[in-house]
């Protein structure tokens, strides 16, 4: 996290539209997180990010008054996101995925009592980054359709399409990435609470 | 897990995601950006790819390229017909006769091995092809095994 503005050295004879650095300013942070929370890595993330603003201004023209542009910067990182890590899975599918599950497949239910407890001191900035390191803490497989249903709000069909794997797949790894995030959540609730007292 | 429960955790998780603020992108991102665009925009059109090219430049290129490959086409169907082709094509032969020798290295080496292998009984051919069969998929579950206890232990940490 850094609270600094953004950097204000222009190269020299550099000459974008000032307004490019204002919209440049304005998504960034959406766009970073974007990334970032798919990637699970800041410096793969800022690599994409630049990547994504320098598509956003060769299309600057449609995009400087398009009510959309949010959206479609959002594609884009989304899909420039799964695309880095695609390739990455393919070299590592074989190994990771060798001997199935059976961990998770024999785990037992979450004993979900009490939800509402999550949204206890939720705006805290504590809570916050345990939210996002629970999440990070996630593997790819259970993170990554988990944060494009929840954040993207993609459906599980078009998830499985883009992943390349089945539907009934998808739905099992983001049912249990919710479970491993409340139990994650759950346990950080009381460590947060007893480091309170 | 039944289906209310898995509903309610949904809702839940969905809600406590979505409150989520965004994070601060970094402040060197936005000088990385305008470098790269400053970079790009310094480089000459002829290092740019072909859509960035000066439209009588593109067409002037297209028009020299269809005029080279009809020139290329023409001139080696003219020069096949000539007395000069002939000797280039013998020339040619003449120049690469070590690979007919270096052919005939490797049919005879090809011819030994034969008769060794005939000579060798099939069934330690089976042996030895099992054995490389069992020490590759030793091999790539050694890997494997050793992958996911490494992820493993780093989930769990």
């Amino acid at each position: 996290m850094n609270d600094e503005p953004p950097v204000q050295n222009q190269p020299s004879g550099l000459a974008p539209p000032a307004d490019f650095t204002t919209f440049m300013r304005k998504y960034q942070d959406m766009v970073f997180t974007t990334s970032a929370r798919l990637v699970r890595n800041d410096a793969q993330a800022e690599d994409i990010s630049q990547e994504v603003f320098i598509k956003a201004h060769e299309h600057f023209d449609m995009l400087a008054t398009s009510p959309s542009a949010g959206g479609w910067l959002k594609t884009v990182a989304t899909n420039l996101s799964i695309n880095h890590l695609q390739r990455y899975r393919k070299r590592w599918k074989f190994f990771s995925e060798f001997g199935g599950d059976s961990q998770e497949d024999d785990a037992p239910g979450v004993e979900f009592a009490a939800p509402d407890t999550f949204f206890e001191g939720i705006d805290s900035e504590e809570k916050r980054a345990w939210i996002e390191d629970a999440l990070s803490k996630l593997p790819d497989h259970q993170r990554i359709p988990l944060v494009l249903y929840h954040f993207e709000e993609i459906p599980y069909d078009e998830i499985a399409r883009r992943l390349g794997v089945s539907l009934a797949k998808v739905k099992t790894d983001i049912l249990r990435a919710r479970t491993a995030l409340a139990k994650i959540l759950t346990r950080g609730d009381s460590t947060l609470t007893a480091m309170a007292s | 897990m039944n289906p209310h429960e898995s509903e309610k955790l949904e809702t839940a998780v969905h809600a406590v995601l979505r409150r989520l603020p965004d994070r601060k992108a970094p402040s060197s991102l936005e000088g990385r950006v305008l470098a790269e665009l400053s970079r790009r925009a310094a480089l000459p059109w002829w290092r740019k790819s072909f859509a960035h090219w000066p439209s009588a430049v593109r067409l002037s290129f297209v028009l020299c390229s269809a005029l080279a490959a009809f020139l290329g086409v023409s001139g080696l169907v003219a020069l096949a017909g000539t007395q000069g082709a002939h000797q280039v094509t013998g020339n040619i032969s003449s120049s690469l006769a070590w690979l007919i020798l270096a052919r005939d290295v490797v049919a005879s080496f090809d011819g030994k091995a034969r008769q060794i292998l005939a000579a060798v009984p099939p069934l330690w051919l089976y042996g030895v092809a099992g054995g490389i069969a069992l020490c590759y998929a030793a091999l790539a579950a050694i890997g494997a095994a050793t992958y996911r206890a490494i992820t493993f232990s780093r989930q769990t940490t």
